[in-house]
């Protein structure tokens, strides 16, 4: 007989999840149409089926500890195909936000950036920021020829920023922290006592997500892996271009290769490339959720915010550079100064907003990877002819 | 009597095409010298109806033989006033199963040409059964279904007496907290509306209440039931007593004595109950009504196998209907200590170990298991209810409110099997296996309710108590509902002009009570006003036909009384059969039954069908065209042989059908008309038998296996092999069977050699 377990629904967290965007949960009757339908559910206990039942029954304890939820792409399958339009998909995409809140360290921020009603506070804390390095640097200025280092100086933005990036880096290694002592000590399925070490499991999860392998496998909704593939190369480029710029500057005391226009210095093309890759992918994105909401699934402020956030970084960084090209130094300054502005939101929110699944989806993908959590249905396409057998096709398959 | 027929043979449907038509003209005209034969094509054309119309007239037509399509299409063309009309098929059964302008073909068509002359001709001239009849009804049962069908058949005219047991109407209707609303938006409940009912019923001067009273006995017979109806007292239990014990005695008896059909009782075994109490020394009331409604309901089913989650044991492990009553309080508190319930585990499934869990368990189970929780649920926005069912069942609009229910974050359903209900700190612990979330789980609750099931009160005690020589019950199913056959007949009761309605009849919700209600009170008028007309009720309405019995040659073996399935036949005194025939329901199985072939209609006799066997021409045994006669049952087999016919299957040409009422009807005599003409083989097709009963007439065709089953005696004699007697059973769906199973036994009769008695 399986172990026993009490069952204590907690009916807030139900409550919670419903209004998280799990609004369905409760219509799921357990057809498991939906495990069946996703291509890359796991054989042993699989998802989103299990999820839905416990998120019904108020089962906290197993969802906030189930890194499943993270080996889920949302290729939303699941959604449009369940008989009961009980929206699994939305279900796993909400938990994955309270568990993003119920990890965060300091817990506050968690609670703010996930609160729609908090969301003056939550983008006025950046603008307040900037702001106020626009105001200690002299106010709005329109230097000539354009230095945005005069407009605000490198030092503070390099105080500022270096600030943001350690705080949010500590406070996502700290949430990690958490959660990964939390999927040992606590993980609801059963995937036995043999694991796998942490590092070469991080490296096994490492060579899934960089090809997106698993995301790939999301065959219905091939579009997200693509545009998804090209934010992710996309913020890499920019990021490994922004790192190169510092050094040069900080280190190597070259200036910023920016003022001499239209540039074909590599560092340039792969800043342009990377930048253009990003906000197309995630203008994908965007439209995807707007105009077919029924295979993107149901957006919630969450979704919308990150969104937001992460593609205004990307649009502001791009139009800043096309209004200087056009010779607008007003223009220029005032975008940069806005482009500022989301970087700091994206920077500081990063372990408590949507962004933070880049920490904890890997961290899941490598529990998984340690836990052998990665065995994969055979993926058989829809209504395939059955391949007619040797004595008749009458016969049941042997189980 | 000599009957007068015309013969109008249809050319039509491709009929002319494939058969000479001028040689069965021939045979009419010149083996069977009828006045008029005539070939025309589609005889139901106004036109050509008109031709028989003048014929009649000018001819002094008796009766018309239309031998084309099948007689299940066109009826209501084929009328004519004061004239007998048959129909021979020459389409289904011969033109479209058969290859054309064959040799066999023209055989088996002027062989049917002669087996419906024949039989047209045997057609007896006789009155319908009339009777001066009561038109009043009288409903058993003053609840929800009881009132409805009251006050239905009393908003159509008609006088009913309302016989309630209790003091006061209402039932079970009293005792509910909350009921659905059967409105949109099906999502809430409201307030029992059975005060409104009651007062309508007070209201009206159409019904007259006998309230705190029971019906001691119902005589008689549709259209003339005498109702003794006397207040209700101690005396019903010793009469339930009196009539429980002489039913198992019965049934103890015929457990011994065998199969169906032997069922002679013993010397000094008592036919009938012995009734404690004689209406001439007690005060009651004598009404005579025409149909009676049974609305008795139901009595919850006491758990059974729940020792294990606490019944009885724990004071707060209740049943749904102690529930009910908690709620209908108010606050739902525990039965333990009083204290404000926050948590109720519902089981709707008892446990694994016995075959019925829930004998009597029902969708209505289910959906007072939803309704209970919104108890809890409205009077506690934090109560928990979780519901452990094996099977939600919640039909129909029922599904909205499920969906509701679904939607609440405080209900928790699952699929489940508990397995044990033990005192915790704070409650009861309730242990679950087999749950959706795929494992062994345990719930601390405050209250643990069980769901009971709906026995219907006719389990327990006869109710209408009928003084009939097949005893003072309804006959029932195994699980003592009123036993009808369920698919097409499911008001109907094996006692003509007695219909169930609701609970009693099967668990139902209030809505469908209403609507039972009024279905039950509906064929209680029409079974009335049939019966003033001297016709037949379901399923041969409008029959007016009926049994009459040579008396003077009975040798009071009382076959016909024991299986009359509707127990038409009570007994005179000397032991011959007494006929009711406005209980008859024409199936004609008494005339199956009897050995001395004294029962008969007037279109419908044991002669008619054996001198149809004789009319067939045999060939002699050098031929080798083999003949087998097919009896049929009119009502399932012969749409089979139509659809056959409509598919094109073709089969042997060497059969020959004769339909039937019901297969009860064979009788003996015909297998031996059969064989001593030279027939090589005999089959039956009949409706399936057995717990899932497809006969019309419920036994008609289990009768007739058993009969076949006696047959060996008379082959032995012939000195014949018994497998030229086949019995078949067919569902009217199941026409492509039927070239098989007709094919198969002319193959098995062609390694016999012919019947010797060919030629004599």
């Amino acid at each position: 007989m399986a172990k026993e377990f009490v069952a204590e629904p907690d009916l807030q967290f139900t409550r919670d999840v419903i209004a998280a965007g799990g609004s369905d949960v409760k219509k799921c009757y357990q057809c498991a149409t939906c495990s069946v339908a996703c291509p890359i559910s796991p054989d042993n206990s699989p998802y989103p089926r299990k999820e839905m039942i416990w998120a019904q029954w108020g089962l906290k304890d197993r969802l906030v500890n189930d890194p499943d939820i993270w080996l889920c792409h949302h290729c939303n399958d699941c959604s449009t195909q369940c008989p009961r339009g009980a929206n699994p998909g939305d279900l796993m995409k909400a938990v994955r936000k309270m568990v993003i809140e119920e990890n965060s360290w300091p817990s506050f921020l968690g609670g703010l950036v996930g609160q729609p009603s908090l969301m003056v506070l939550t983008l006025g804390i950046p603008v307040a920021v900037v702001l106020f390095l626009v105001y200690i640097n002299g106010g709005f200025r329109a230097p000539q020829p354009l230095n945005y280092g005069e407009f605000i100086n490198y030092l503070y933005i390099q105080g500022v920023y270096t600030f943001a990036l350690v705080f949010a880096v500590v406070s996502m290694v700290l949430s990690l922290k958490k959660y990964w002592a939390n999927l040992e000590a606590n993980c609801p399925i059963n995937v036995g006592a043999v694991r796998k070490p942490f590092v070469p499991s991080l490296i096994e999860a490492f060579k899934e997500i960089l090809p997106h392998d698993k995301f790939k496998e999301c065959e219905a909704n091939n579009i997200r892996y693509a545009s998804h593939l090209m934010v992710f190369w996309g913020m890499i480029g920019l990021f490994v271009t922004t790192a190169i710029v510092a050094f040069n500057i900080d280190i190597l005391h070259i200036a910023p290769p920016s003022r001499g226009g239209p540039g074909t210095v590599p560092i340039k093309i792969l800043g342009n490339v990377s930048a253009i890759a990003f906000v197309l992918g995630l203008g994908i994105m965007i439209v995807r959720r707007i105009t077919q909401p029924d295979q993107a699934g149901n957006s919630s402020y969450f979704d919308w915010l990150f969104l937001f956030v992460i593609f205004g970084t990307g649009a502001t960084g791009l139009l800043t550079e096309l209004v200087r090209w056009a010779g607008s130094a007003p223009g220029a300054y005032f975008l940069y100064a806005v482009h500022l502005m989301f970087v700091l939101a994206l920077l500081l929110y990063l372990p408590f907003s949507k962004f933070a699944h880049i920490g904890y989806r890997t961290l899941a993908i490598a529990w998984g990877k340690s836990a052998g959590r990665d065995v994969t249905l055979p993926v058989v396409p829809n209504y395939a002819p059955v391949p007619a057998q040797e004595g008749g096709a009458e016969e049941t398959p042997q189980a | 009597m000599d009957h007068k027929i015309g013969v109008y043979i249809d050319t039509g449907y491709g009929i002319g095409e494939a058969l000479d038509i001028e040689a069965l003209c021939t045979v009419a005209t010149g083996e069977f010298s009828v006045p008029v034969c005539r070939a025309e094509s589609y005889w139901n054309e106004p036109d050509k109806l008109a031709i028989i119309r003048n014929d009649i007239a000018g001819e002094g037509l008796t009766a018309v033989l239309i031998a084309g399509p099948s007689p299940r299409v066109h009826q209501d063309a084929f009328k004519f006033d004061g004239t007998i009309v048959e129909r021979a098929n020459l389409r289904e059964h011969v033109v479209w199963c058969q290859p054309p302008n064959h040799e066999d073909t023209q055989m088996l068509a002027e062989d049917y040409i002669r087996m419906w002359i024949v039989k047209t001709s045997k057609y007896e001239d006789r009155p319908p059964f009339m009777e001066e009849t009561s038109k009043d009804i009288l409903v058993i049962g003053g609840g929800m279904t009881g009132m409805t069908a009251a006050l239905e058949a009393a908003a159509a005219g008609y006088q009913v007496y309302l016989v309630e047991k209790e003091p006061q109407l209402g039932g079970w209707a009293n005792k509910y907290a909350k009921v659905f609303t059967g409105k949109p938006p099906y999502t809430e409940l409201t307030d029992s509306p059975v005060q409104e009912k009651i007062a309508a019923v007070n209201k009206s001067d159409k019904i007259k209440v006998f309230a705190g009273h029971r019906v001691f006995r119902i005589s008689g017979a549709p259209g003339m039931f005498d109702v003794i109806v006397r207040a209700d007292g101690p005396w019903i239990e010793k009469l339930d007593t009196a009539q429980n014990e002489w039913l198992a005695a019965k049934k103890a008896r015929e457990a011994a004595g065998g199969a169906a059909g032997e069922k002679k009782e013993a010397e000094g075994e008592p036919t009938e109950p012995e009734v404690p109490d004689d209406p001439s020394e007690f005060a009651h009331e004598v009404v005579r009504v025409g149909s009676v409604v049974l609305a008795a309901g139901w009595r919850p089913e006491e758990p059974q196998n729940a020792e294990h989650l606490g019944y009885g044991t724990l004071p707060d492990v209740i049943t749904n209907v102690q529930l009910e009553e908690l709620a209908a309080k108010g606050k739902i508190t525990r039965p333990s200590d009083g204290k404000e319930v926050s948590s109720i585990a519902f089981i709707e499934c008892m446990g694994p170990e016995v075959e019925h869990p829930l004998l009597y368990g029902s969708n209505v189970s289910s959906l007072v298991a939803l309704k209970q929780a919104q108890y809890l649920r409205k009077s506690n926005p934090d109560g928990k209810a979780f519901v452990f069912y094996n099977n939600m069942r919640t039909p129909g609009q029922y599904e909205v409110f499920y969906q509701a229910m679904q939607d609440d974050p405080g209900v928790f359903l699952s699929k489940g099997i508990p397995t044990g209900v033990a005192s915790a700190a704070s409650g009861l612990a309730v242990d679950v296996k087999d749950t959706l979330l795929g494992e062994q789980l345990r719930v601390n609750v405050d209250l643990v309710v069980l769901s009971t099931g709906m026995v219907p009160v006719t389990k327990d005690a006869a109710v209408l108590n009928l003084k009939y020589r097949q005893g003072p019950f309804l006959p029932e199913n195994p699980y003592g509902f009123n036993d009808s056959h369920f698919i097409c007949f499911p008001y109907e009761t094996q006692r003509t002009g007695i219909y169930t309605a609701g609970c009693v009849r099967q668990p139902m919700d209030f809505q469908s009570c209403e609507t039972d209600a009024t279905g039950a009170a509906l064929k209680a008028i029409q079974c009335m006003e049939l019966v003033a007309q001297g016709k037949a009720v379901h399923p041969r309405a409008g029959d007016e036909s009926f049994p009459e019995i040579f008396v003077t040659r009975c040798t009071q073996c009382k076959r016909c009384t024991e299986e009359c399935p509707f127990g038409a036949y009570d007994e005179q005194p000397n032991g011959t059969p007494m006929p009711n025939p406005t209980r008859c329901r024409r199936c004609a199985i008494c005339m199956g039954s009897c050995p001395e072939r004294i029962i008969s209609f007037r279109d419908h006799s044991v002669d008619m069908i054996g001198s149809m066997v004789k009319a067939m021409s045999v060939p002699d045994e050098y031929a080798e065209k083999p003949r087998v006669v097919v009896f049929i049952c009119e009502n399932d087999a012969y749409p089979v042989l139509d659809m056959a016919g409509m598919h094109r299957l073709q089969y042997s040409a060497f059969v020959r059908f004769i339909p039937l009422r019901c297969l009860g009807n064979i009788n003996m005599v015909w297998i031996a008309d059969a064989l001593s003409k030279g027939i090589d083989g005999i089959m039956l097709i009949g409706c399936k038998y057995g717990d899932d009963y497809q006969c019309h007439f419920v036994k008609g065709s289990e009768l007739a296996e058993y009969r076949m089953g006696k047959i060996s005696e008379t082959l032995q004699r012939l000195v014949l092999e018994s497998d030229r007697i086949n019995v078949q059973q067919l569902a009217i769906d199941e026409y492509y069977k039927l070239p098989g199973i007709i094919n198969d036994f002319i193959e098995l009769l062609s390694g016999f050699d012919p019947n010797p008695y060919k030629g004599f």
